[in-house]
């Protein structure tokens, strides 16, 4: 098992527009990406599970081209209404980071 | 058909950009020369409030260099978002900007104004019409939520640019635009391949992010060619690589296939991407689709009261062990002296969060537990006046101050109180209300365009 936070280039957070906040996961290689993409753990059941939404709130498009991984979720508020914790998005990807892709 | 040539000078007006960059770049011959000046990143505030979210002098500087270069080149200058979010004062500011600096230069030019922001009226004669529509998760629009919105822009798509640029204006400062009409209302109207217009233009849009090394903004030029762009950097030490533009559709979409704009949607799924040189990538195969309909997107604004803010630090390992059930108990001691002033507990907002812990996550922050040996705490009040946010904020200073606690030693004080004053009033906020799209039979109706000699 390896964390996906020691096989990703890139893992990130942004809103995609108010209302939406989208999760980038990015690989140095085509084999890492496969390793990733084709590991099962890259759901949105599992995707559901971390950020606590419903699988049917969650979108996971792979991008074979930029050896990429995009996540979309709802965010909890639109940005920057009262309670928001971050308007722009960017620091929603901790939970990514642990995830346990398979040898 | 011959090629033809853009450069991005900015992802952002007022975010910089490197004059070395900008004079190569201008040396290339380009068609046109354009920068975005918005984004609804920052939140709703800007748009609410009116006001850019760079400065003046920021502003001043970016469009200087290019009002001047286009004017001697004879070439288009182009400005969408102008100010941030697009409105009236914003797009206003930007125009007052650019008379100063034409003043100042000796500058002569006709230069269109574009307008973005919606009235009220008409939004609900659309409403009324089932015209407008939510886009993604956010209930339909009524005329109520009309009614209570501050300030509605439209998205213009390349229609307003391409009628200003066709009645002779050579400076465009346009209000709410989608990033990539920007850069697409020159290219469509001189007949190039919408798929590869699209596509460049959404790439280029963001300017220096799509370059290697990145930091900073900085100009990006981009090449249409019959079936391929080129995409390659302003700045002679900076690179483009396949990779970082092909990247590129990810970011800030919540799709890299499918990028909607107001008349149909660029699909990236053939685009092949290849690394001509060093610095340089050639994209190919972009399709569009053209939709049935033209849409253009909504975003608007209603106020949510007057904010005060209040910052404090806590270093008491029994107050940090039982902080969630001593802030409960904060929450209860205000509600109770609000009652006392008269102030009842629907008419405000009290919200305290704890960073060290869980503020950056909230609810989703999977960590439970804090292994922090200090915490920070930041309180902030909402209220539809700003004496009662500021009345209710002393209150919970008071009370997060002074409040015991199972264990409690520290009986002088929980808090760490950085400043004095301590409660910040940071005026009015905002929230997004509208987040919808709109059906238009004339691209042109909701945009109206101002045309000024300058």
């Amino acid at each position: 098992m390896t964390r996906l936070v020691d096989l990703a280039q890139v893992l990130r957070s942004k809103n995609a527009g108010a209302l939406l906040c989208t999760l980038d996961m990015m690989f140095e290689d085509e084999a890492t990406y496969r390793r990733v993409r084709d590991s099962g753990m890259i759901t949105p059941q599992r995707i559901a599970g971390l950020y606590g939404v419903s699988d049917n709130e969650v979108a996971v498009i792979p991008y074979d081209v930029a050896y990429a991984i995009k996540v979309t979720i709802p965010r909890l508020l639109p940005s920057g209404d009262p309670g928001d914790t971050d308007v722009y998005g960017a620091q929603q990807h901790a939970p990514l980071l642990d995830i346990e892709i398979p040898d | 058909m011959s090629e033809l040539r853009m450069m991005a000078t900015t992802g952002m007006l007022g975010y910089g950009y490197t004059e070395e960059a900008f004079r190569r770049g201008m040396s290339l011959k380009p068609d046109f020369i354009a920068a975005d000046g918005g984004s609804m990143d920052p939140g709703p505030y800007y748009l609410g409030e009116g006001v850019p979210f760079v400065s003046r002098q920021a502003i001043k500087r970016d469009l200087g260099l290019m009002l001047e270069a286009g004017i001697e080149n004879d070439i288009p200058v182009l400005i969408g978002s102008a100010g941030g979010g697009g409105s009236d004062p914003q797009v206003a500011l930007v125009r007052e900007v650019a008379e100063e600096i034409a003043r100042e230069k000796g500058l002569k030019f006709r230069m269109a104004v574009i307008h973005a922001e919606q009235p009220k009226e008409y939004l609900k004669k659309k409403r009324a019409e089932g015209l407008i529509r939510p886009l993604g998760p956010i209930a339909e629009l009524t005329d109520e939520n009309i009614d209570e919105t501050h300030r509605v822009v439209g998205m213009m798509g390349v229609e307003p640019f391409q009628k200003a640029l066709e009645d002779g204006a050579q400076v465009v400062i346009a209000g709410r635009a989608t990033d990539a009409s920007i850069y697409s209302a020159i290219p469509l109207m001189r007949g190039y391949d919408p798929g590869l217009v699209w596509h460049l233009a959404k790439i280029i849009e963001c300017a220096g992010q799509v370059t290697t090394p990145r930091p900073g903004q900085d100009c990006v030029m981009g090449t249409l060619g019959d079936d391929y762009f080129l995409v390659e950097p302003g700045h002679p030490d900076k690179r483009c690589t396949r990779m970082r533009i092909a990247a590129h559709t990810l970011y800030e979409n919540p799709s890299p296939y499918h990028l909607v704009e107001p008349d149909g949607t660029l699909v990236t799924t053939d685009s092949a991407y290849e690394q001509l040189d060093p610095r340089v990538v050639k994209v190919t195969g972009s399709r569009f689709e053209p939709s049935n309909s033209y849409t253009v997107k909504l975003e608007g604004v209603r106020k949510t009261g007057f904010r005060t803010v209040f910052i404090a630090g806590v270093r008491d390992p029994v107050l940090i062990s039982v902080i969630d059930e001593f802030i409960a108990s904060c929450h209860e001691r205000v509600a109770n002296e609000a009652r006392l002033l008269g102030i009842p507990h629907d008419s405000y907002r009290l919200n305290i969060r704890v960073y060290g812990k869980d503020a950056t996550m909230g609810p989703r922050e999977p960590v439970r537990q804090t292994q922090a040996h200090e915490i920070g705490i930041l309180v902030d009040t909402l209220a539809d006046d700003e004496d009662t946010s500021k009345a209710i904020m002393a209150k919970a200073r008071y009370s997060l101050l002074h409040t015991d606690f199972p264990g409690r030693k520290c009986i002088s004080g929980n808090l760490a109180i950085p400043f004095s004053p301590s409660d910040m009033p940071v005026g009015m906020t905002y929230g997004f209300n509208v987040w919808h799209t709109m059906e238009l039979d004339d691209p042109l109706e909701p945009f109206p365009i101002e045309m000024i000699e300058v």
